[in-house]
């Protein structure tokens, strides 16, 4: 039903893709021993903090006014992820160069983020410090930005200042448990995570159930991100990963316990699930979908889909850090992506969901394949049975993640 | 200078020393020490830490929790280390004493696989021993092996995986010290009535055995910290106490366990190897008091 089919392989096979995650446990340690931070963490508010009055969350920030009304700035320095922007032949940033042309601001667009924790692990010192990080604007996952929200490390944005981002973003990004005023976090894109499976070897599947089926025994993998992971289960218990609890937690790891102690030899993997799944070590995954986009066009017996009882929806989002020297600036670049036009032109390259209202019906008029891409513009049904997986506290968080590694062997 | 050189040799060696010792000292001891104060730490990145040495229960409560990856990195280390020396000894010593003109290409064969990175060889197995791969594909496509049997995501895989990938360590050593043994002692023992296999028992080999020692010890230190093959071949039952430092510093962030069970493995190891050279160790290794 919900079925994702490839789409034209001639355009989507310009979009190019990592996908040995792996390689990232290699750079990271040196990350891990640069610092571990001091014993002054800036004395954050108790972990419920974010959950009330707008100004209550940037407490140890030193900026008191978030939004100083200057000029546009000279430059903008901008942290994200690769594959996140449009590239021309040239390999320039079209986007970024039309936003030169218009604001005279020259933008220091740096494809340095990898992985969360490495990155924060870079700049934590800076902000631990209340020092500048030099960036102007981060993106980073939900939980690493309601993690940084809560510590106080992020600049509140003015409102005022991202009309577009007021008027077009969609509904299911807004009022999230980590940022109720929706002015710290700007979504940039996100993803699904649902069912990936080789339709030729399980036949059409529609339910969670199968994650689960020991019909599957020694073939199928689990992701080792611990809200993807936990939060599918949770589905499939018939929970609300939006409301996790640390009882909602117990049930999902002693079901994934159940099937492991039944012999399912599950393996947890991280973008490598997608290699598994078109080299036939895994016919059935746990997945992302955005690696499918590019996974569907190398083996066309692949499916994703959004099962029955739901998926989760992740997104990497726009911060900016404590001690940026363009906030202002940095607003109104974001706000600027959040034009339907401009939206649509990094879309027509970006393989994740588009939070943009309006992008698809731009895209439909000259690059049709893209707009009606479910995988990129989900439909309607498909946004409804998706959710945003429940912003934990640290001590919650901690009792998760302990919970997880007892079942992928770290614990 | 060279006059002052002169005047003062007593300095030279330390002059030569230098280098190797300012390395060790910034890029190990200061590490290390800033590694031991951290596992001695309480509290978490949200709180702040704070170092005190009642903290000291991070290392009991590190060595009980992760009791079993520990266990499993001795096994897998030693497993690994065995393997790797029942392949290298009779490869090592077919190059010395049979290679012939060829020796040199042997050997360039011997380190080929290492031009390529750690990480891609690893790879490269996960497609050798894959569910449906070159190896098992075939056999399970005649019948002779059953459709769910598998290698990959079991522990033979990993210790597979990590015999492999430290092949050279061992095999390079053991050459190295073969390839120097004297021929005219082995032609001695033959003259004086030994068979081949005495005279290989009470003269060539213990002519190795510093290269035996010194091959186990490069591959079982590096293969009992390794985690990458662990994490690439295994399944959640073959996690190795490098996954699990891993996941403790990049993951949860909890730098004090994560410092601790680093301290714990070095130490676990020292201690093994000083067992190991107390008991097989040669003379010149252990005239140093090991």
């Amino acid at each position: 039903m919900n079925e994702i089919l490839p789409t034209d392989r001639a355009r989507l096979s310009r979009r190019r893709f990592i996908q040995g995650g792996a390689l990232a446990g290699f750079s990271v340690f040196l990350a891990a021993c640069g610092r571990a931070g001091t014993s002054a963490a800036p004395s954050a508010a108790p972990s419920t903090a974010p959950s009330t009055a707008p100004s209550a969350s940037v407490a140890p920030s030193a900026s008191v006014a978030p939004t100083p009304k200057p000029s546009m700035a000279t430059e903008l320095h901008w942290a994200n992820w690769t594959y996140y922007m449009d590239v021309d032949d040239a390999g320039k940033f079209p986007t970024l160069e039309q936003f030169k042309a218009k604001y005279g601001t020259t933008v220091n667009y740096q494809e340095v983020i990898d992985d969360n924790d490495t990155f924060v692990g870079k700049i934590k010192p800076q902000l631990e410090a209340g020092q500048p990080t030099s960036w102007d604007i981060i993106t980073v996952t939900d939980w690493m930005a309601a993690r940084l929200i809560r510590l106080g490390w992020v600049e509140q944005m003015d409102l005022g200042n991202l009309p577009n981002v007021v008027a077009n973003l969609q509904d299911v990004y807004r009022n999230v448990t980590w940022d109720p005023t929706n002015d710290h976090h700007v979504p940039w894109q996100s993803g699904m995570t649902g069912l990936g499976y080789d339709q030729k070897k399980t036949g059409d599947l529609k339910s969670l159930n199968a994650l689960f089926d020991l019909k599957y025994k020694g073939s199928i993998d689990y992701l080792t991100e611990m809200r993807d992971t936990i939060g599918l289960t949770m589905l499939k218990l018939g929970l609300d990963p939006s409301k996790a609890t640390t009882a909602d937690c117990d049930a999902a790891v002693a079901e994934i316990k159940r099937v492991q102690d039944a012999g399912m030899n599950a393996v947890f993997k991280g973008n490598a699930y997608a290699e598994d799944l078109k080299s036939g070590d895994a016919i059935l995954s746990m997945a992302w979908s955005g690696d499918m986009v590019q996974a569907l066009i190398d083996k066309p017996t692949l499916r994703f889909t959004i099962a029955d009882e739901g998926g989760l929806l992740w997104t990497d989002n726009c911060l900016i850090p404590n001690g940026a020297a363009n906030p202002y600036t940095a607003q109104v670049m974001i706000d600027y992506c959040y034009d339907p036009k401009i939206a649509a032109q990094i879309e027509a390259y970006v393989n994740y969901i588009c939070p943009v209202k309006g992008a698809a019906e731009v895209l439909l008029a000259d690059n049709p394949e893209t707009a009606k891409n479910p995988l990129i513009f989900p439909p309607p049904e498909i946004l409804a049975r998706l959710h945003i997986f429940n912003g934990l506290d640290e001590a919650t968080e901690k009792y998760f993640n302990d919970k997880f590694a007892t079942v992928t062997g770290l614990g | 200078m060279g006059s002052f050189l002169r005047r003062h040799k007593r300095i030279v060696p330390y002059l030569l020393l230098a280098p190797g010792l300012l390395w060790l000292l910034l890029f190990y001891v200061v590490p290390a020490f800033q590694m031991f104060l951290t596992s001695l730490w309480s509290g978490t990145l949200e709180t702040g830490y704070e170092f005190s040495l009642s903290n000291v229960s991070n290392y009991t409560e590190a060595l009980t929790r992760f009791w079993p990856q520990f266990s499993r990195s001795l096994i897998y280390g030693a497993a690994a280390t065995l393997l790797t020396f029942a392949i290298s000894y009779p490869l090592a010593y077919t190059i010395a004493f049979r290679g012939g003109r060829y020796k040199n290409l042997l050997l360039f064969l011997v380190v080929a696989p290492f031009f390529t990175s750690f990480l891609l060889r690893t790879i490269s197995w996960k497609i050798i021993l894959g569910d449906t791969g070159i190896v098992l594909g075939p056999l399970k496509e005649i019948g002779l092996l059953p459709a769910e049997f598998q290698l990959l995501a079991t522990p033979i895989a990993v210790v597979a995986g990590i015999t492999y990938n430290f092949l050279p360590f061992m095999t390079l050593p053991i050459y190295v010290s073969l390839e120097k043994i004297d021929k005219r002692l082995v032609e001695a023992a033959e003259d004086l009535f030994a068979t081949s296999i005495g005279a290989f028992r009470r003269i060539t080999f213990p002519l190795s055995l510093p290269g035996v020692f010194a091959g186990s010890l490069l591959t079982f230190i590096p293969a009992m910290g390794d985690y990458i093959n662990a994490e690439l071949l295994g399944n959640p039952q073959t996690t190795m106490i490098g996954n699990v430092i891993q996941n403790q510093f990049l993951t949860q962030n909890n730098y004090p366990t994560a410092s601790a069970l680093s301290f714990i493995l070095m130490a676990g190891i020292l201690v093994a190897v000083a067992v190991y050279a107390r008991l097989l160790g040669t003379e010149e290794l252990t005239a140093g008091g090991v």
